[in-house]
Formats: structure tokens, C-alpha cells, sequence
């Protein structure tokens, strides 16, 4: 089996690492990198519990090679708050009840966070498209698009 | 005017929340110990055989692997859920009962040797007719799939309370009806994972994602062969659970034994095939009912006849089978009900406990049927059902005790809240209101073991610099948010701040707790909880009250301060020996009140380290009859819904817009953790209504073991929902507070099928309700009329 | 889940991917966006040697209009052809398709070459594309090759890609004024759902803006691949639009239909839905090409 020298961006932080050809992007961040804020719930892009943003873009890191990774900027859920503050969409998924057992929460937030990148104040409908690919089996969603949308109305007052 | 509580009753963010946001929050999977290895199950493909001849000298002989484990290896003890019913091995010996039953394990350095090795290892199995229905199990020489069960049934019921037939003399109205549900999976996001490790004085440690630690702990110290005090199961943060986690399982078990043989630490995990392999999730039940009634629809008698396929083994399938008749007792006056169930083993994967345990399908068929009836008397589904309810003090013909019943306020929410006189009957074709009601146990009365065990013992340690206290607890925390309850009424009992508890949990050496199911974690470890901290607090007042020469009986603590009732009482000397300890911090107490840190730190400094402990157990619950253990619980817990949906006539596709829903939880302890129970049962009600159904082949294979096949809701398939959080005072519960877990998703089935009916005039008695069966139920409901629903 | 052990290429340029897998043989698969090959591999449904990543090959890439044409480059993504507004007006059918394959994540990776190549039966892309007549474009080492793609489908994961050939691009003659289409798909879920039966309908008007020039409805998951109907098409060309010409064309359209029972519906009630969801992307098609938005997607 092939090796390759991945060259990428996680979470602002240039790496180099030596991986097999058959190393998923998943497995690079959780255990070469010991990122283990990305979950795998079903390792066959079923879930959306391994998302993260490939330059900025929600993708399952189960379904990516980490070869396909090389020279792209990844973005998981350990790179969102700066410092100590938590990212805004963050403060409102724990202030507004949006995480029970925690497992999709990682994956959703990066979700919200692709989306209010591109749209500020979304819609419940664009909200809910958004966040189609991740599966929550507790919350039954509806304090997840609260979280969402409060945390576009913050970020859209914040960049005012 | 003033609260009534200081914490309880808040919306206080969970104490969880910002490590799970930040991806902190560390699960099974996302630990590792030095050393470790990695384990992998060989699993049979057959759904039932013999095993003639296992080789797995090829496996032991690769590179990398240090054990391989078949069930010769293992003790010949038989393990389960029930002690009257064990039946699992851990690693099958003689035959294999279900497609993915355990048959060897390996541990290899990585998990791509362990695999490999799997992949070596030779059985020779003689196939066995496989029994895939329960009705195949049960007819005439049927092979035995448990020797110890021939016929191949797990357990059956009868059960008849009041005079049933005499009842039927004179009713007015019956009717009769049946329901089928497909089998379940629990579909929670996290895959069991774990890693067991041996000290060299022969203690284990079993990291685990499970509900039930304590009975994890029991079950491999039992099979182990251990004292459970050499077993410490911890539990780390639990990605969901809902019923099949509730148990000891085989990857479990396995990895403790791979850990004893290789001496190195293992760990292990499900896949997703592997998770639906192991279901012990919610069964198929085939109910069938007759329910008679007055002429002014007072209910006057339930017959009730229920078969459960049960898959390959027991486990927590006793209970379900008399929770599928006891939970109808409630919450409507019923004097006259009769029960028949049996459970039958079958060559599927077992079938356990999942949220609602045991008697969501029941009550999905018996509030059809109370609908039907309500047409049929022409009255309102809703005042029927308001003429039925009992009372707060009524007692069911099964000996339940409704000790509070919120269920007269649910009704009158929902009916409210959902704007239903507006709405029912006068909607257009293809749109329709639907509702129903619920009931469920607030933590079953018994042990699952016959035990006279404390259910929860919890220890209140209150920090010795006196900054605040630790709840140390057995208690599960599986995404329900059981920890930040227990802070919450640690903190009200002792009358400080939210932020200065700290819950250390889910650990079996920090006592005992049976664990998150049958939703007893508010009542039972909230009661602990709650004794535990007044037990600490007590103790810190006595120890003030003592250095400030006053009675004890002036003493309070609230909001942090310390309150002296009846006059004046100079603190000055004992706040003086605080500063001396704290020259140079910045954070000092002021004020003319003496603060908790304050009076905490006297305390120590006078007796040492101040440890509460508090412990709970419920009274001697129910009836005499067979069975009364089951359904009994001390307190009960009650909902309804109104579900509003749209059917799309032409392809049979039921879209669910709106629902309120309504539950009494006693007092809310969390307001914003209540709400999310009721809206995610909503969403695994609405699940099981629509989508869900485990497929086999014609082999007893899962056709659909996947997420991306086992359909449970998305984001774009759940509904605006409108939660009303009804809040009786529980007499039995701490603080008056109750369940909310499970019994809020008794409603979501009917009232979906309840909506379904008015929109389209077809009553379906088969789930999911896939547009294919909901086309075919329009159609055979006959076109262009509302199946005699009278509009208007 | 673990992959199983593969070597992974690279190959700078087309030429040189084509090269490589002339060399490679049959033991090699390619790969673009991963989502289907990837589950596959974990599944061990197959076992390459070795994967060729497109990732460098810059000729799979690009949307281009020239010439009444439309090139879609074989890497293109989903997500990109939903927003793309290069898909406005009579090739908005494919945006709606687009749209609803997957998840976001999936769509962010997943390709059209990916979406044809693996050649499901119910795959999204393909009804549109059947409907707007769309060629594949396919290069080997002998140089490059145009097939229709109602001539690339031969069976459930079948096509006439030769193993060492790569689709490099589909194109799409450019619909003109008058022209209106739309996909519909039924599945359980309202996402990531994979289609019970999906159907694209695509309608020409002639300049009377009433008499139908051209039209062509397609299937999906009613047959071993992605058809076109042909009796659909036929009744509607030169006909009158309106309802009851869509409810025939319909009828049509179902008997063309070839579906099989499995655990996820019946045959007879894909052909139903067939029928219900060509009549109703007919009228949303005519809503289009009149010019009226149409109704629900």
C-alpha cells in the first residue's frame, strides 16, 4: 500500500503527516492528531457526526481520504473558539438547550457555522436544509434551529 | 412575589454543554490506554446452527494478535438481564441463535490485524431451520432454540383484573382492533464502544458506553467470576442510549476476557451493522384489543391479547411483555381489563427495552381505538377522553397509584394550545388533527435483580476550602442531562448557586444506581441527591450553629449567604478566622451575612472533611397478582399530544406539521431538559410512526442495517413543535418532581395515526406508515369520502 | 470502519490517468468525490489494488456554455451544479435534482461523473440528464468519445465506460426559450433519502407556446437503469399541453416502467407513483416553459 505526505491546514495549523493510502481524514484528525472532537456514528456518511469544513465546506471525514486532504484547510470542531470565549453558535447551543448527549454536536455546529458564513440571518427552512445532513436522535431538532437562528441573529449583530 | 425555588425550575445551561460543544466531551471511542490492544467479534452468519468445530490456530498464529477467545474458553456461566431468564452466552458454545451472534473474539495490536485474524478463524456450523416469525417458533415441531425453553416461549402473561366478561355484558359500545409494529432499532448516534483493563492485582476497569453501569459491573463480575468490588465500571460521556444500553453486552464482556488473557488493556467497538446486529432495542408486538364502554362513553372493560417476537434471548423481554398490558392500566378509569402476552424467542437479533418500554405500541392501538369510539358515540376525542381521566389519589385496577396525575391539565393544553375546536372536523381533505394521551412509570418499583438494594445512594462532599460541593454519583448521564438535575437539587437543598456543584457520575465506586432506564433518575437519584445535600448541609449549620453559640433551629442557607433568624448575631470573630486563612486573595467574603464558603469552611475546620449521603428505595409498591412488580413505579408520569398533519392523497406520503404536546413531569427541575425529552420522543415517536422498521431476508439477515436505510427523522422531517410543560407536585418525588424521559413519546404514535384518520378516513393498523401502506389504506377507505368521519 | 489496504495515484493530466489505468487494469477504480466507492470499499463489496484520484485532472473541471452547448466538467459537484446559475431556465431540472441528492456533506463531494459512473438505478442525476439529452464524454487512451447517455447505461452499476476510460464531462445542448422542466423524487425522508421512484420531465414549447415541440420524461428506480420513456414521448410531441394530455402522457410513462419489488416498495406501487410524479413534473415543466415559477419542487 502506498504512503503519502499529507500537507494541510487544521484548524489554522500547517501539518505534515505520513499516512497510508487508505487512512480517511476522519482517523488523521482522531488519531493522528488526537482530535477526537469529530465522532464517527456510522463511518458510511449516513450521519454527519464526522463533519467538518474542507476549506470552509461541510464534508463527512469518514467519506474523505486523508490523501484528498493534502494542500486543503480543514476546520473541526476543536479549531471554532478563540481562546477561551466559545464561537457564538457554540454559546447558544449550550445556552438554548441544543446539545443533550453531545455526539451529533460537533458535526452540527460546524454545519450551522458553513451556513451562516454564507447566509447571516437564514430561515427555519434554510436552517433545516443546512443541517439535513446530520442526524440528532435526542433533541428532536427544534432547540437546534433555535440555537441556529439566535446564533445568526448574534453574529449579524456582532458584524454590524 | 418570591420563587418557590432558587435552582430547580430554571433554565439553567447543562453542566455538559460547553465540553460537548467544544468537542472536549470525551465518549468511549475517543479513549485510549497505554498498551492497548484492539478487539474484534467473529460473528455468525447463520440464524440459527450448530457449531460442530471452531480452528482458530491460523488466527493465533498471525502477527500482532495476543488473544483469541471462543466460548470453550470461557466459563460456562449463562448471563442476561433477568436472573429467571438467563440465556446468553457471551461467546456462543453450541449453536448460534441470530445473524451476528458472538462466536469468537480477538485482541491484535491494531484493529486492522484483529479483523484479519476474525478473518481466519474457521467454524463449521450445521445450519438449523431458521425461525424468523413468531409464529414459526411457535407452531408444532418447531426446533428449540434454547433447551431450556422448548416451544420456544420466553414468558407469557395472564392477567385479569375485575370481572371482564361481565363487564362486556354491559357495554354499550365495543369495539375491536389490532396493531403490528415492525422491530425497532435504537439508532442512537454513538456505536457501543469500550476498553477494559486489568491491574496486576486482578481489578478490572471497564470504560463503557452504557445506560446501567451497576448492572454492568454485576453482570462481568458474575461471569468474570469476580467480586463486584474488583469491578469498576465507569462510564464516560454516552452518546444516547434509549433502552439498548441498558444491559451487559457481549463486546463488553469480551473485552474484559481479551483483557484477562492478554494482560494488556482492550479496546473495543460496534460498527453500525454491528450495532443493529445486537438491537435489544424495541420489539414487534402484535396487539390485539377489545374495549367496551357505556353508553355515555365511560370505559368499562379492556381485553387485550398481546404476542411479542423477542428475537434470539431474553433480555429485558420479561418486563416487556408485562409492561405491554400493565401500562394500560392508567392513566383513564378502566375497572375491567384483561391481559394475555407472549413473548417468543425467534432467530433475529434480541429485542430489549427502548424509550416508552414495552407499552408505546399498546397505547398507539388502544387511543386508535378511544378515537374510533369517540366517533362512533359522536363526541370529541378530547372530551372523551377528559370524562375518563382519574384523578391525583385514584388507584388502577392494577394497583397503580396515581399519586399525581396531570392528565385532566395535558388534555386541556394540547386542546388549547393546538387550537382544536377551530381545527378538528373542519379540515379539508388530506389535512387532519389527531391527538392522544399517555402514561408512564417514573423508575420501576423493583430491581431487575431480586434485591433489596438501594436504587441510588449518592455522597455529597462538600470541598474541605468550602468553594463548594461534589455530588458523586453511580447516576448515568446519557445525554438526558441527569447530571445538571442532580446539581440542580444538590444546589436548591443547600441553598447555593448552580455553579458551585460540581457532579462527578456514571462511576459504579461511587455508589450504587441501577442506572438510566424505565426514566427513575429524577425521582430516585434526584431523592438521594436531595438527602445527601440536606444531610451535608445539616451538618455544616450544626457545626455553625455550635461556634456561633446559637440553636441550630435559627440557621438557613440561601442563595450562598447564611440566614440567622431571631435577632442579632456577631459574625465578626468567625468571619475574622476566614480573612486570616486568605490574606492576599483577592476574593473575600463582605457583607453583614456569613456566606456558605464561610460556614462550609467553619465546619471543616471543625470535624474535617463534611460528607453527605442520602439513599433511596422505593416503599413496597403495587399488588400481590403475578407480575405486579412490573408498571409499578412511585410515581407516574402523563402526556397527550395533538399531532396536525398533511397526507398526500395520491402517493400516500404523510407529512407531520405541527405538534403540541403537553406533559406533567411534577415539578420541572430543568425547564429547557424537560422540553427536550418531550421534543425528542416526539421525534423518535414520529420515527416509529412514519419510517422505522428493521428489515431481515428470508436468512434473518438485516436488509437495512444502516442509518442511511433505518430511516430515523431528519432535521427536515420534524415539525414546529409547541411543548407545555404541566407541573403537578408529586407527592412521592424530591421536590415534587417526576419523569419526563419516556413517557412523553406514548402520544406521538396515535395522535399521527389519529391525524392520518381525519385527514384521509383510513384507519391503519400497521406501522410505519410508509405512503405505500397509507395509499393502500386510502384506497381500501374508498375514494372521495371521509370513511363516514362526520365533518363539521 | 477500516478501508482495506490500496495504493492511491495521482495522475497530473487526463492523458496520463488514462494511461495509468490501461496499466493498472481491472484492479484499479477511480475516484472522485469518494461518497459511493468509499462505503463500497468499507463494505468489501470491492477490492481494488489501487485508486486513481482525479483531483489534479483540471479537463474534468468547469462549466462552460459555447455553442448552444453546455459542458459540465465530470468533477463538477452537486452542491455546485444546485447553486450554479448556469442551470437557470430550462435546465433548472438539473439544480432540483442536484439539490436533493444526499446530505450537504455528500453533495459537497459527491460528482456528476461519480453520480453516472457508479450508474444506480435511482441516482438523482440521471433523469435530468436523460431529459435535457445530455452526452457523456468519454476519454480513453485513444482519444475521446461522445455517448448519449440514454446509450451509457447497461445495467445496476453497469456502463459502456471502458476500463480505461474516464468520464471527462457530459454536455447539455441549451435549451431555448419556451423550454421548462422538473424533477420529482419520492422517499421516506425529506432528506438524505434514496428515491423510491424518481421521474424528470422536460417539455419544448413550439412558438404558439402551446403546442409541445419536444419532450422527454425519465425514470428512475423502475428499471436495471435510468430510462427515458418513450411512450411518454410520444404522447406528447405535437400535442396541445394541458392536463389531460399530462395525465396520458403519464399513463404512458408507467407502462414504461420496469420495477421490481424490494424492501423498499413494490412494483405496483412504483409504477403508481410513476404515474403520479411524471403527471405532476409535467405540470410543473409546463408551468416553466410558459414562464409561470412553478409550483412545489
Amino acid at each position: 500500500m502506498s504512503s503519502h505526505r499529507i500537507r494541510l491546514t487544521v484548524n489554522g495549523v500547517a501539518r505534515e503527516i505520513l499516512a497510508p493510502a487508505n487512512r480517511t481524514l476522519a482517523q488523521l484528525l482522531r488519531e493522528d492528531l488526537g482530535l477526537t472532537g469529530t465522532k464517527q456514528g456510522c463511518g458510511e456518511g449516513d450521519c454527519g457526526s464526522c463533519t467538518v469544513l474542507l476549506d470552509g465546506e461541510p464534508v463527512n471525514s469518514c467519506l474523505v481520504l486523508a490523501v484528498q486532504a493534502h494542500g486543503h484547510e480543514v476546520l473541526t470542531i476543536e479549531g471554532l473558539a478563540q481562546g477561551r470565549e466559545l464561537h457564538p453558535i457554540q454559546q447558544a447551543f449550550v445556552e438554548l438547550g441544543g446539545i443533550q448527549c453531545g455526539f451529533c454536536t460537533p458535526g452540527m455546529i460546524l454545519s450551522a457555522k458553513a451556513l451562516l458564513d454564507k447566509t447571516k440571518r437564514p430561515s427555519q427552512e434554510q436552517i433545516r436544509r443546512a443541517l439535513s445532513g446530520n442526524l440528532c436522535r435526542c433533541t428532536g431538532y427544534q432547540k437546534i434551529v433555535e440555537a441556529v437562528s439566535e446564533a445568526g441573529r448574534r453574529l449579524s449583530r456582532g458584524r454590524r | 412575589m418570591a420563587a418557590k425555588y432558587d435552582v430547580l425550575g430554571s433554565r439553567a445551561p447543562r453542566l455538559d454543554a460547553p465540553d460537548k460543544a467544544t468537542g472536549r466531551a470525551r465518549f468511549a471511542d475517543d479513549l485510549n490506554l497505554p498498551g492497548q490492544l484492539y478487539g474484534a467479534l467473529l460473528q455468525s452468519p447463520h440464524a440459527h446452527a450448530r457449531i460442530k468445530r471452531i480452528d482458530v490456530s491460523r488466527a493465533r498464529r498471525l502477527r500482532g494478535v495476543k488473544a483469541v477467545l471462543t466460548g470453550q474458553d470461557l466459563p460456562p456461566i449463562l448471563y442476561g438481564v433477568s436472573p429467571a431468564r438467563y440465556d446468553e452466552e457471551v461467546l456462543a458454545r453450541d449453536k448460534v441463535r441470530h445473524v451476528g451472534d458472538d462466536v469468537a473474539a480477538v485482541a491484535a495490536v491494531d484493529l486492522e490485524t484483529a479483523l484479519e485474524a476474525v478473518g481466519l478463524i474457521q467454524v463449521e456450523y450445521e445450519p438449523l431451520p431458521a425461525l424468523l416469525t413468531a409464529e414459526q417458533a411457535l407452531a408444532e415441531g418447531a426446533p428449540a432454540i434454547h433447551d431450556l425453553f422448548p416451544g420456544n416461549l420466553c414468558a407469557e402473561v395472564h392477567q385479569e383484573f375485575g370481572d371482564v366478561a361481565a363487564a362486556f355484558k354491559q357495554c354499550h359500545l365495543i369495539r375491536s382492533g389490532r396493531m403490528v409494529n415492525k422491530m425497532q432499532d435504537g439508532a442512537f448516534l454513538e456505536p457501543n464502544a469500550c476498553i477494559a483493563e486489568f491491574d496486576r492485582r486482578g481489578n478490572l476497569t471497564l470504560y463503557s458506553s452504557t445506560q446501567a453501569p451497576h448492572y454492568v459491573q454485576r453482570t462481568a463480575a458474575m461471569v468474570l467470576g469476580l467480586n463486584m468490588s474488583q469491578v469498576r465500571v465507569v462510564k464516560p460521556y454516552v452518546g444516547g442510549g434509549f433502552g439498548p444500553k441498558a444491559a451487559a453486552t457481549p463486546l463488553e464482556l469480551a473485552a474484559c476476557f481479551l483483557a484477562r488473557r492478554s494482560g494488556r488493556p482492550v479496546k473495543m467497538g460496534f460498527t453500525r451493522e454491528q450495532v443493529f446486529l445486537f438491537s435489544r432495542a424495541r420489539h414487534q408486538f402484535f396487539h390485539e384489543m377489545k374495549i367496551g364502554v357505556a353508553k355515555d362513553g365511560t370505559f368499562l372493560a379492556l381485553e387485550h391479547r398481546c404476542t411479542l417476537d423477542g428475537g434470539a434471548y431474553s433480555s429485558f423481554g420479561i418486563a416487556t411483555v408485562y409492561y405491554a398490558g400493565s401500562l394500560l392500566g392508567g392513566p383513564y378509569r378502566l375497572p375491567n381489563m384483561r391481559y394475555d402476552g407472549w413473548r417468543v424467542f425467534t432467530n433475529k437479533p434480541a429485542c430489549g427495552a427502548q424509550r416508552g418500554h414495552g407499552g408505546v405500541i399498546a397505547r398507539a392501538l388502544f387511543e386508535q381505538q378511544l378515537d374510533l369510539i369517540a366517533q362512533e358515540l359522536g363526541q370529541d376525542p378530547i372530551a372523551l377522553r377528559l370524562q375518563n381521566t382519574m384523578q391525583a389519589g385514584d388507584v388502577t385496577c392494577n394497583d397503580l397509584n396515581m399519586s399525581s396525575l396531570g392528565m385532566r391539565e395535558c388534555l386541556q393544553a394540547v386542546g388549547d394550545g393546538s387550537g382544536w375546536r377551530g381545527k378538528r372536523g373542519r379540515l379539508p381533505r388530506g389535512k387532519g388533527i389527531g391527538m392522544a394521551s399517555g402514561f408512564f412509570v417514573s423508575g420501576a418499583g423493583y430491581p431487575i435483580y431480586r434485591s433489596e438494594t438501594y436504587h441510588a445512594t449518592v455522597t455529597v462532599k462538600v470541598q474541605e476550602d468550602g468553594g463548594g460541593v461534589k455530588v458523586l454519583t453511580g447516576a448515568a448521564e446519557i445525554g438526558q442531562g441527569s447530571d445538571t438535575a442532580m446539581a440542580m437539587i444538590a444546589a436548591e437543598a443547600l441553598g447555593i448557586p448552580l455553579r458551585d456543584v460540581r457532579v462527578e457520575s456514571g462511576d459504579t465506586d461511587l455508589g450504587v444506581d441501577l442506572g438510566a432506564y424505565s426514566s427513575r433518575t429524577t425521582l430516585m437519584t434526584g431523592h438521594a441527591t436531595k438527602e445527601a445535600a440536606e444531610d451535608a448541609r445539616e451538618q455544616i449549620l450544626q457545626a455553625l450553629a455550635e461556634e456561633l453559640g446559637v440553636v441550630r433551629g435559627r440557621l438557613s442557607i440561601r442563595r450562598g449567604r447564611v440566614k440567622i433568624a431571631g435577632g442579632p448575631v456577631d459574625i465578626g470573630p468567625l468571619r475574622g478566622r476566614y480573612l486570616k486563612e486568605h490574606r492576599g486573595w483577592t476574593d473575600q467574603p463582605t457583607g453583614r451575612e456569613l456566606s456558605f464558603r464561610e460556614a462550609a469552611r467553619v465546619a471543616y475546620l471543625r470535624q474535617g472533611t463534611i460528607v453527605g449521603t442520602g439513599k433511596y428505595k422505593p416503599p413496597p409498591l403495587g399488588g400481590e397478582y403475578k407480575g405486579a412488580a412490573v408498571g409499578t413505579s412511585p410515581a407516574y408520569g402523563c402526556s397527550a399530544q395533538v399531532a396536525e398533519v398533511s397526507v398526500d392523497l395520491e402517493t400516500g406520503q404523510v407529512f407531520v406539521e405541527r405538534i403540541t404536546d403537553a406533559h406533567d413531569c411534577g415539578q420541572a427541575v430543568n425547564r429547557t431538559s424537560v422540553e427536550g425529552q418531550m421534543e425528542g420522543s416526539v421525534s423518535m415517536g414520529l420515527g416509529e410512526a412514519l419510517f422505522e422498521e428493521v428489515k431481515f431476508d428470508s436468512k434473518g439477515r438485516v436488509l437495512n442495517p444502516s442509518l442511511g436505510e433505518y430511516h430515523i427523522p431528519t432535521i427536515m422531517d420534524m415539525p414546529q413543535m409547541k411543548c407545555i410543560v404541566v407541573e403537578s407536585n408529586e407527592p412521592n418525588g424530591p421536590y415534587g418532581a417526576k419523569e419526563v424521559g419516556e413517557g412523553a413519546i406514548m402520544p406521538t404514535i396515535p395522535a399521527i395515526l389519529n391525524a392520518v384518520y381525519d385527514a384521509t378516513g383510513a384507519v391503519i393498523d400497521e406501522l410505519p406508515l410508509t405512503p405505500e401502506r397509507v395509499l393502500a389504506a386510502i384506497k381500501k377507505a374508498g375514494q372521495n369520502k371521509k370513511g363516514g368521519r362526520r365533518k363539521g | 470502519m477500516l478501508l482495506p489496504k490500496f495504493d492511491y495515484h495521482q495522475p497530473r493530466d487526463l492523458p496520463a490517468a488514462c494511461g495509468l489505468l490501461a496499466e493498472l487494469g481491472p484492479e484499479a477504480r477511480v475516484i472522485a468525490g469518494g461518497t459511493d466507492l468509499l462505503v463500497n470499499l468499507k463494505h468489501g463489496r470491492i477490492r481494488p489494488k489501487a485508486l486513481v484520484g482525479l483531483e489534479r485532472l483540471e479537463e474534468l473541471t468547469g462549466l462552460d456554455s459555447g455553442r448552444g452547448r453546455l459542458f459540465i466538467g465530470a468533477r463538477t459537484s452537486a452542491a455546485h451544479l444546485a447553486a450554479s446559475r448556469s442551470l437557470g431556465g430550462g435546465l433548472r431540472l438539473l439544480a432540483q435534482a442536484a439539490g436533493q441528492l444526499g446530505s450537504p456533506q455528500v453533495r459537497n463531494r459527491a460528482t456528476i461523473g461519480g453520480n453516472l459512473c457508479t450508474a444506480r438505478p435511482a441516482a438523482e442525476l440521471p433523469p435530468p440528464l436523460l431529459c435535457l439529452d445530455a452526452r457523456a464524454l468519454l476519454a480513453g487512451p485513444q482519444g475521446q468519445r461522445e455517448v448519449a447517455l440514454s446509450a451509457f447505461f447497461k445495467g445496476p452499476g453497469l456502463t459502456v465506460l471502458g476500463p480505461d476510460e474516464i468520464m471527462r464531462g457530459v454536455v447539455i445542448p441549451r435549451p431555448g426559450l419556451g423550454g421548462g422542466g422538473a424533477y420529482l423524487k419520492l422517499g421516506l425522508r425529506r432528506a438524505m433519502e434514496i428515491s423510491l421512484v424518481n421521474v424528470a420531465a422536460f417539455l419544448q414549447l413550439a412558438p404558439d407556446g402551446r403546442t409541445i415541440a419536444q419532450a422527454r420524461v425519465a425514470l428512475g428506480a423502475v428499471a436495471p437503469t435510468p430510462i427515458l420513456s418513450p411512450r411518454a414521448a410520444q404522447a406528447l410531441i405535437g400535442q396541445r399541453a394541458g392536463d389531460k394530455l399530462f395525465a396520458a402522457a403519464a399513463e404512458a410513462a408507467a407502462r414504461d416502467a420496469r420495477p421490481i419489488d424490494d424492501h423498499r416498495g413494490s412494483a405496483a406501487y412504483r409504477r403508481d407513483m410513476v404515474r403520479v410524479l411524471a403527471r405532476r413534473a409535467l405540470e410543473q415543466a409546463w408551468d416553466q416553459a410558459r414562464g409561470r415559477r412553478g409550483g412545489k419542487s
